[in-house]
């Protein structure tokens, strides 16, 4: 390669690679300066300039949000709300899924439309309702209150629903004609091939009921009842300025939801975008 | 007139039966599918149907403040919402928080994930920084812009000082309010928006790209060419998605903002739970949450039917 | 063993419901035990630990009740906690309610009115201050007990006023002067920027009120909803445009910092020194005596009025919450709360509360009580308040707006004010308007609903 060349591509590379870092420092950024804050002492949070690089690890601010906001109660329950909705959605959407990708029966389309036209219809337009239910059956500052309406989801069942059918069709006929009960080979059979699809329904559906805030802001109002996205607001409110304390208190939230990340990114976005790409 | 012979009457037996068979074994078809259905189904029934039955019953009845019905008032709701500048101020501002949010979103994620398809050395330590959004939650995502915006000890305001600019009221200033809401959000959805579009640019055959270079085709070329319409099915899906998101939007303005300053910042869905959560009007605000829902299916249908034709299926 | 496997996730599920079921306050009642009762507040801070700190009081000074006090957050927030708990049945026995939510318990029915209580024992009210009892009567009959009474005051800050050759025992009786004495209090430094601001007034939606109340209007028809109900608002006069002109105007002078709806936010701005006065509540007198002391010396004002001739022809209206009894609780609870309510409001705690708080006695024996004395002795600030209540004429209009809508009502107010202060809406008159249309209209969909 003739010199002239050689060095515009290095240069070209040169600027790929500054691009590149100037967008991840950008998308980074926000959770960087939240981590930093949380590290600094109240004297270096409450100055101005600001400061943009970590200069202490003041870890005091973490043992305060701890205090101030009962943080380690309402993780633990968003995370039993979490759980519990991702089993629940395991379940139903695996035995529904299993019907409409095995069962023959009359009405089979009009059924899948039904669940279809669950997707159709935004949560805020039935949340009144819901939330006068649950009031009225005495559901609200409960676990229960918080996990069920969210049991079934027709987005879960048809990402399962998508899994089972890519199965080959022989193994069921084969199986049933063993003596295999349906059920028989939905749990032995079925769901440990449909694992990948399984995971990553676990995942997702677990990160989205961790991230809410309206349902749990309308039916929790014991203190001991919060999930942690309200919980850090109530931190925030009861700190008023003091930062470092807050951005502790956040952090201390993200983590949980960062650690699932981490671990099961490659999981969860393989199977998100084989759903999305299919529509 | 059909002879009635033995022959006749025994086809017509069978038929009988065969129908009955056949009925039969649909039950039993139906039976066999039912528990496996049923449980979807109740929850569905209990907490989706039932609820936007409800719905609208509720929207024609004027509601005590914890939500009983009291008195029946028909459409008086719906011809108030056409003429409520609350509500019509609603719409306005969530109108201008999707047009702020979708192209945000869509135009951030085809950047990032342009870059992120570049073979280069230790691009996968990018593409996570890029998707890293995905395990951020709509109110942490809020709390961490809510101190990036502070007017005294934010460094956003520092910056400006930095560059001499004048210091903006982010979530204070009327004007800058709602674009200030729109961020956090527009940073949250690119994480899932990049992950949607990479797949979709991996997706692309290498040879397309072999091709095009051999014709002389150069990086742009290629990429307006090739990639481009081969993501239009992302691109498309993720228009769907972000739009109907827009319109569900609540968490960020309930922590940045409450709707304020001046109602600068109120969304549909906090209109709605303001008025029922706030001011006891449950009726009303179901008359909204109504709306909501025709709205978003009417916008859905026009995008599938307008914009789906431009998309490129490979 | 995977069916075993999903058995257990099931299980795991329906374990979950286990530990969160709500369990509604059991009210126990064995023959020698205390009956047990909740109730709710909605004090913060040092104030919150003061109620606490009652509560134990009465604790330990009988053994037949036994009264659980739990923070419920503002008193915004308390009374959509109320709603949600009465949707769900599960109410404490006493709750304290703001002033605004008055109209709506009463209507609601779910309320047994103090009147019952008072009448079946023959309690003496006669030293109850009138005007406060006042605010608290609806068709007839006292609906709730006050408990925590207060009145805006002027905050000024005495060592800037002599910095600026101002007569520091001579606070501003009249917009005009406030506006004269701001100028003179506001300081620039060497670049132009403005290091103190001669006021800072919060976009309180009860400032508003209050400021109408002196001018002698009614915030509503029908007399503020008290001959009959309200059905339309009746702020948006010339009096109210006036009070918007001025409080603008001085904004616009860069004499008066806008700093947004919260009285937090002025409150530190007074106890920090950059504004020489603001406005509040005469429950945030004891706050603001433990914030100056050291710093300055601290002066309280009367409530600014138009024009000095307002002084005798109208007053202010009682703030701050009263005691409700909720009627869903059974019987004994109930007497329970009653007992109570009782300590809550005689001399000796009204005393106490007064000294802590700044929320002025509403037992009038609660201020001649030694302790209050020997009190107001040391802090005659304390005095003020008591003064200005006094001042108010018994009537319709220092009585205060009567409305279910009264929570939203003043949201709207704020909002109407922070528009035309930060100029979204051009003037006073059309923001004052706007606000009254949406008010009257919300007040008739109330109205509606009551059967």
């Amino acid at each position: 390669m003739s010199k002239p060349t050689h060095l515009r591509k290095t240069a070209g590379r040169v600027l790929l690679y500054l691009l590149l870092t100037v967008a991840a420092i950008i998308m980074i950024y926000p959770l960087y300066n939240g981590v930093v804050t949380s590290f600094l002492s109240p004297s270096n949070v409450d100055t101005y300039p600001p400061k943009l690089f970590p200069i202490e690890f003041y870890v005091q601010n973490y043992a305060d949000a701890l205090q101030q906001a009962p943080l380690v109660r309402f993780v633990m329950n968003s995370f039993i709300q979490s759980s519990g909705v991702m089993m629940a959605q395991l379940v139903m959407a695996s035995l529904a899924a299993f019907a409409f990708a095995f069962l023959p029966f009359k009405g089979k389309q009009l059924v899948f439309l039904v669940f279809l036209s669950t997707m159709m219809i935004p949560w805020e337009s039935t949340i009144i309702p819901n939330y006068l239910f649950i009031q009225g059956i005495q559901w609200d500052d409960t676990y229960m209150g918080l996990i069920a309406p969210f049991m079934a989801s027709a987005f879960a069942t048809f990402l399962i629903r998508q899994s089972f059918m890519s199965l080959p069709r022989d193994l069921y006929d084969a199986a049933t004609i063993d003596g295999c009960s349906n059920l028989r080979y939905l749990v032995t059979i079925a769901v440990p091939l449909a694992r990948p699809a399984l995971g990553t329904l676990a995942v997702y559906s677990f990160l989205q009921t961790y991230n809410q805030y309206l349902w749990p802001l309308l039916i929790t109002n014991k203190v001991e009842m919060r999930t942690v996205q309200i919980g850090i607001t109530m931190l925030r409110d009861a700190e008023r300025e003091m930062w470092a304390v807050i951005m502790a208190g956040v952090v201390l939230v993200m983590i949980p939801t960062l650690v699932l990340f981490f671990i099961a990114n490659r999981q969860l976005i393989r199977g998100l975008t084989a759903g999305a790409l299919k529509g | 007139m059909a002879v009635l012979t033995e022959k006749t009457v025994k086809e017509a037996k069978d038929h009988g039966r065969r129908r009955g068979r056949e009925a039969r074994h649909d039950i039993a078809q139906w039976l066999a599918a039912l528990p496996y259905l049923a449980p979807s189904l109740i929850v569905f029934t209990v907490f989706v149907f039932y609820p936007l039955i409800r719905s609208i019953v509720l929207s024609t009845y004027a509601t005590n403040s914890i939500g009983q019905m009291a008195n029946f008032v028909g459409i008086k709701y719906y011809q108030r919402l056409l003429e409520s500048p609350e509500y019509l101020n609603s719409l306005a501002v969530t109108a201008r928080f999707v047009l702020y949010t979708v192209p945000g979103v869509l135009l951030v994620s085809l950047v990032l994930a342009t870059l992120g398809n570049l073979r280069l050395k230790g691009i996968a330590a990018y593409r996570i920084a890029f998707a890293l959004t995905l395990a951020i939650s709509g109110a942490t995502a809020a709390m961490l812009f809510q101190f990036l915006y502070h007017p005294n000890l934010g460094p956003f305001n520092y910056m400006l000082d930095l560059l001499h600019l004048p210091r903006v009221g982010w979530l204070i200033d009327p004007a800058w309010a709602l674009f200030a809401v729109s961020v956090p959000r527009i940073w949250l959805q690119a994480g899932f928006a990049t992950v949607v579009l990479l797949a979709g640019m991996q997706g692309i055959s290498d040879e397309l790209f072999e091709a095009a270079k051999i014709d002389g085709a150069g990086f742009w070329a290629s990429w307006r060419h090739i990639t481009f319409p081969l993501i239009t099915p992302s691109l498309f899906f993720l228009l769907v998605v972000t739009t109907l998101n827009a319109f569900q939007t609540f968490t960020e303005v309930n922590i940045l903002t409450k709707g304020g300053p001046v109602d600068a910042t109120q969304v549909v869905v906090h209109e709605i739970y303001r008025s029922f959560y706030f001011n006891g009007q449950y009726g009303f605000a179901s008359a909204q949450a109504l709306i909501l829902f025709v709205i978003m299916l009417v916008l859905t249908i026009i995008q599938f039917g307008v914009i789906e034709k431009r998309v490129h299926y490979a | 063993m995977k069916r075993a496997f999903l058995i257990l996730m099931v299980l795991a599920l329906f374990a979950g419901m286990l530990p969160g079921c709500a369990p509604a306050a059991q009210p126990t009642k064995a023959p020698d035990q205390p009956v047990k009762i909740d109730f709710w507040f909605a004090m913060s801070g040092k104030t919150g630990e003061v109620v606490q700190t009652m509560v134990k009081r009465f604790n330990e000074s009988q053994n037949e009740v036994f009264v659980t006090a739990t923070f419920q957050g503002s008193y915004d927030d308390e009374i959509n906690k109320l709603k949600a708990g009465l949707q769900s049945k599960n109410v404490p026995a006493v709750v304290q309610i703001y002033d605004l939510g008055t109209r709506l318990l009463t209507d609601l029915k779910v309320i047994t009115p103090m009147q019952d209580f008072i009448d079946k024992e023959k309690f003496d009210i006669s030293d109850i201050e009138k005007n406060i009892l006042n605010y608290y009567t609806v068709d007839g009959k006292l609906q709730s007990m006050p408990f925590n009474s207060s009145n805006p005051v002027l905050y000024y800050n005495k060592d800037m006023f002599k910095a600026a050759n101002l007569d520091p025992e001579k606070p501003p009786r009249t917009w005009a002067e406030v506006a004269e004495y701001s100028r003179k209090l506001t300081k620039k430094d060497a670049s132009g920027k403005t290091v103190q601001y001669g006021n800072s007034f919060a976009f309180y939606g009860w400032f508003f009120e209050q400021w109408m109340a002196v001018s002698g209007q009614y915030y509503t028809n029908n007399e503020n909803g008290r001959k009959a109900r309200a059905t339309e608002a009746t702020f948006n006069n010339d009096r109210g445009v006036a009070l918007l002109e001025w409080w603008k105007s001085m904004i616009d002078e860069g004499i008066s910092q806008n700093l947004g709806r919260s009285t937090t936010d002025t409150k530190k701005a007074f106890d920090a020194g950059t504004v020489a006065m603001t406005l509040d509540s005469t429950a945030a007198l004891r706050d603001r005596v433990d914030a100056a002391a050291g710093k300055f010396e601290l002066g309280v004002g009367f409530l600014p009025r138009q024009n000095e001739e307002d002084y005798g022809k109208a007053g202010t209206i009682i703030g701050g919450a009263s005691l409700w009894i909720l009627n869903a609780r059974p019987q004994a609870e109930q007497d329970a709360a009653w007992k109570f309510v009782k300590f809550m409001v005689a001399a000796e705690q009204q005393a106490f509360w007064h000294i802590n708080t700044g929320y002025y006695p509403v037992h009038a024996k609660g201020y001649n009580h030694p302790d209050d004395v020997a009190w107001r002795e040391k802090y005659p600030q304390f005095q003020v308040a008591i003064d200005q209540l006094h001042m108010a004429p018994t009537n319709n209009v220092t009585a205060g707006g009567l409305i279910g809508v009264f929570p939203e009502a003043r949201q709207t107010v704020e909002k109407a004010i922070e528009a035309y202060m930060t100029g979204t809406t051009p003037t006073a008159k059309q923001a004052l308007d706007e606000a009254a249309r949406s008010i009257t209209q919300s007040i008739q969909d109330y109205n509606d609903t009551v059967k």
